[in-house]
């Protein structure tokens, strides 16, 4: 079957365009995530109808269809399990069409955030979702994921910024989804499929919305000698009416190496350093600049330092989105983590980090998208120590557990794929749940597209997933990394 | 007609499971402002969320509210007043907000503050069928599940009533001007792209509406943009936004939405009371009757690719969703099956008429 599969792959993509050797199975059966799955096949298509047969002929086969686009996914939603065909979108990477009189572009899934970025910088325009991925990542996975990032505080997520979206349907049919005007008709079916991972088709065309680039921007690089202090400044800036556009939070751990890489300048004594970027005309600039200062002076900051000049603010923000790269140099190995917590509550937050981190005996640090109450603790360990993962699983379960408590979320941007899957019923009901299930049903009524993501398969009514007929069991969930 | 009043939200969760096995046709109602929005429909009783009216948790440092679906929109901006925050959404003061999300009734502010779909967190959801569900979160991320808040935006009480809602707010600005000059729509286009301040570019016939908000030095230079471009500008100073709505005192206002560079073609074939939204593409415009020119209308917003609902009078929906019988519409058919399996929601009242 999975032979057949092949030929008919290969028909249609010639045989480049088709992978099946051990070595990219193994490659494409993980993405960003610690998870690991398997996959049968990898097709790499190049336009739309390659991808409407590809997923026409994993359905006649009896695969499911894992849709990926660069893999940079932290949460297992590329993650293939077995019996399926990956598909690989970034070869779909035209921007088809920009439109600055509209604020809209089209554009194919694959292509990557950043590319998109600076061609719409020439014109003052921009596309504001800026994930710490933008350089490798595609606007096809931001879609999938709702992927967020330091500016979602001003400009917010990814959903904020989609007029439509073109799908390609479990059935092999090709739907539109929204429209370039302001309102479509019928309902609001964006809403599902951003953020949904895969799980309700593949996008092959993406109308984003343009956001013009502001005027004045500067960035403040306010040092802290407690965390709790710098947590506490990002609360008090907030509940003082002023609108940043981006407010980052690392504790000493991270600012240490990411120091060593980026020579931003960093306060490496800090215990913890926070970038507060205020962007807009110059005068508001200018003044939430010096709400700011006094809000850092009168709450203990130890160091206040305005970027200089663009160099210094891109250095400044190197370091920051450098910090998942870096940290490889102290750690053999880490789990990003991302939860919320309402945003008043950082500094609880982060207390009961340290608590976890104290009793799994564990070093935790601490990337946060402070003013969002997003929180990404970087849980290191070295899997070669017997037990060690165990430990970050359960520090993990444990920093889920107290952030809903606190009435936050199990994740704010990375999404749930296999990762989270298990902690939905901690945060919904099984009627909520089943309601999402009825939600993905309706887009894909026999399962085809990316099961056992967000929701697990058991105990659902709406028939067996594919993939089956290659053997995989019901609920596979991929395995951690050791 | 009968209006049920139910006092909480397990009232409602068992009103509507009765009303599902009776297959008792309902239509939530809550300020009744938006009423004219929706084709028409024919149902056996009322369900009000008129006692679900309390604000269930409200930190301002936060900047997030949760509310329940039938408090006032004039109520909380009256509770958000105090803390100078706002959720721009600008609907009447009667109209409640699980209203205003159902009808999918946006800003006119909307150029800079984004649509009323942006300004939703989580909700809580009596479905047609009787299931209490949440959706979303109380935080300002979250990706978590299928976003069920937007989906509520516009689905016009069919899927279910709204009970509680969580709802992100803002500062709100210190400074609010709306800056007055004549002009062309092709001139507010203009003012569109030059001045970046401007959260709301108004065109009628007789003049542009430029509303500016923001830190009080910015709106200054702003204002100083806006009289450069345009010239014989005039100033007021905290006044609602637009100042008139002629195309509301009509018999029939029709609020098409269309890619803002078909504005200037669009307002050609139209006659006053007109007013169109620059950049964002948004055309409201008042005619005598929902006979021909709300036909005419319709086929000219239509080839353009947009949607021309009637917001006020009759004249329903008009063509827009998925064309009956694609894989869209059936998606769409199989949602409202999932939410209220026996249709008792609001038949008829949907844009396919369904």
């Amino acid at each position: 079957m999975i032979a057949a599969a092949r030929r008919d792959l290969e028909e249609i993509l010639g045989s480049g365009a088709v992978l099946s050797d051990p070595l990219a199975l193994r490659l494409y059966g993980r993405d960003a995530s610690m998870l690991e799955g398997s996959c049968e096949l990898v097709a790499i298509p190049s336009n739309r109808e390659q991808v409407v047969a590809c997923v026409r002929i994993a359905r006649r086969r009896g695969l499911a269809v894992v849709p990926r686009g660069a893999g940079t996914g932290l949460a297992g939603g590329s993650t293939p399990l077995p019996g399926s065909l990956v598909i690989v979108t970034t070869r779909l990477q035209r921007i088809l069409e920009i439109r600055p009189e509209d604020r809209l572009a089209w554009v194919e899934p694959g292509v990557l955030n950043l590319d998109l970025k600076r061609r719409l910088a020439p014109l003052g325009l921009t596309f504001a979702p800026d994930p710490a991925s933008e350089a490798s990542s595609t606007i096809g996975g931001n879609v999938a994921t709702n992927a967020g990032g330091p500016h979602c505080l001003a400009y917010g997520v990814t959903a904020n910024h989609i007029f439509a979206v073109e799908l390609v349907l479990a059935d092999g049919t090709v739907q539109s989804f929204g429209g370039e005007g302001p309102e479509a008709g019928g309902y609001d079916l964006r809403g599902v499929i951003i953020g949904s991972e895969g799980t309700v088709g593949v996008i092959t065309a993406v109308c984003v919305r343009l956001t013009a680039l502001p005027e004045a921007v500067q960035v403040l690089m306010l040092g802290f000698a407690t965390v709790d202090d710098a947590a506490g400044v990002v609360s008090e800036v907030i509940a003082a009416g002023l609108t940043p556009a981006a407010i980052e939070l690392m504790d000493r751990a991270i600012v240490r190496v990411v120091e060593d890489f980026a020579h931003a300048g960093y306060p490496v004594d800090a215990e913890a350093v926070v970038l507060i970027e205020l962007d807009g005309l110059q005068g508001g600039v200018d003044r939430q600049r010096q709400a700011v200062e006094q809000i850092a002076r009168s709450h203990g900051a130890t160091v206040i330092q305005a970027a200089s000049d663009p160099a210094h603010r891109a250095r400044l923000w190197k370091g920051r989105k450098s910090a998942h790269g870096a940290i490889t140099r102290i750690a053999p190995d880490f789990l990003q983590y991302d939860v919320v917590v309402p945003r008043t509550r950082l500094v609880e937050a982060l207390a009961a980090v340290r608590v976890v981190a104290r009793d799994e005996g564990l070093i935790i640090a601490h990337i946060v998208h402070a003013g969002d109450g997003n929180l990404h603790p970087l849980i290191m360990y070295d899997r070669r120590s017997p037990g060690a993962l165990e430990h970050v699983l359960a520090a993990g379960e444990r920093i889920v557990r107290a952030c809903l408590e606190m009435g936050g979320s199990i994740s704010g941007e990375h999404g749930i794929g296999l990762e989270k899957r298990d902690f939905m019923p901690l945060m919904f009901s099984a009627a909520d749940l089943d309601l999402n299930d009825d939600v993905r049903a309706a887009f894909d009524p026999v399962r085809t597209m990316n099961p056992g993501k967000i929701l697990s398969d058991v105990g659902r009514s709406h028939g067996p997933a594919a993939g089956h007929a290659a053997g995989a069991a019901p609920d596979e969930a991929g395995s951690w990394r050791r | 007609m009968e209006t049920l009043t139910p006092g909480s939200a397990a009232e409602l969760v068992d009103l509507l499971r009765a009303a599902s096995a009776d297959g008792r046709r309902l239509l939530p109602v809550g300020g009744r402002t938006h009423l004219d929005r929706g084709n028409p429909t024919v149902v056996d009783a009322e369900v009000s969320v008129g006692r679900l009216s309390r604000v269930l948790s409200y930190d301002p440092a936060e900047l997030v509210a949760t509310v329940e679906a039938g408090m006032t929109c004039g109520e909380l901006d009256a509770i958000l007043a105090e803390h100078d925050q706002e959720w721009p959404v600008d609907a009447d003061p009667a109209a409640t907000i699980g209203g205003v999300v159902a009808s999918g009734a946006s800003s006119a502010r909307r150029l800079r503050v984004g649509p009323v779909r942006d300004w939703i967190l989580g909700i809580e959801l009596a479905t047609g069928e009787g299931r209490l569900i949440r959706g979303g979160a109380h935080t300002i991320k979250n990706v978590s599940g299928y976003d069920l808040p937007r989906l509520m935006v516009g689905s016009l009480g069919t899927l279910g009533v709204l009970t509680s809602l969580d709802l992100r707010l803002r500062p709100r600005p210190l400074a609010r001007r709306t800056v007055i000059a004549s002009g062309t729509v092709r001139q507010a286009a203009a003012v569109v792209a030059a001045v970046p301040l401007a959260c709301g570019v108004l065109a009628t016939p007789d003049s542009i509406e430029v509303r500016l908000e923001g830190w009080p030095e910015d709106v200054e230079v702003e204002s100083r943009a806006v009289a450069r471009l345009l010239g014989g500008t005039f100033v007021l100073d905290d006044v609602a936004f637009p100042s008139r709505q002629p195309w509301l005192d009509v018999a029939v206002t029709v609020e098409a939405a269309v890619v803002p560079s078909a504005l200037v073609e669009l307002t050609r074939l139209v006659s006053a009371p007109w007013g169109v939204l620059a950049g964002v593409g948004i055309l409201w415009a008042g005619i005598a009757s929902a006979g021909r020119p709300l036909d005419e209308l319709r086929a000219a917003v239509s080839a353009f690719g947009g949607v021309a609902p009637v917001i006020c009078g009759p004249g329903g929906l008009g063509q827009g969703g998925p064309r009956r019988g694609s894989g869209a519409w059936a998606i769409q058919e199989r949602i409202k099956a999932a939410f209220d399996p026996v249709g008792i929601m609001a038949p008829g009242r949907f844009w396919d008429g369904s």
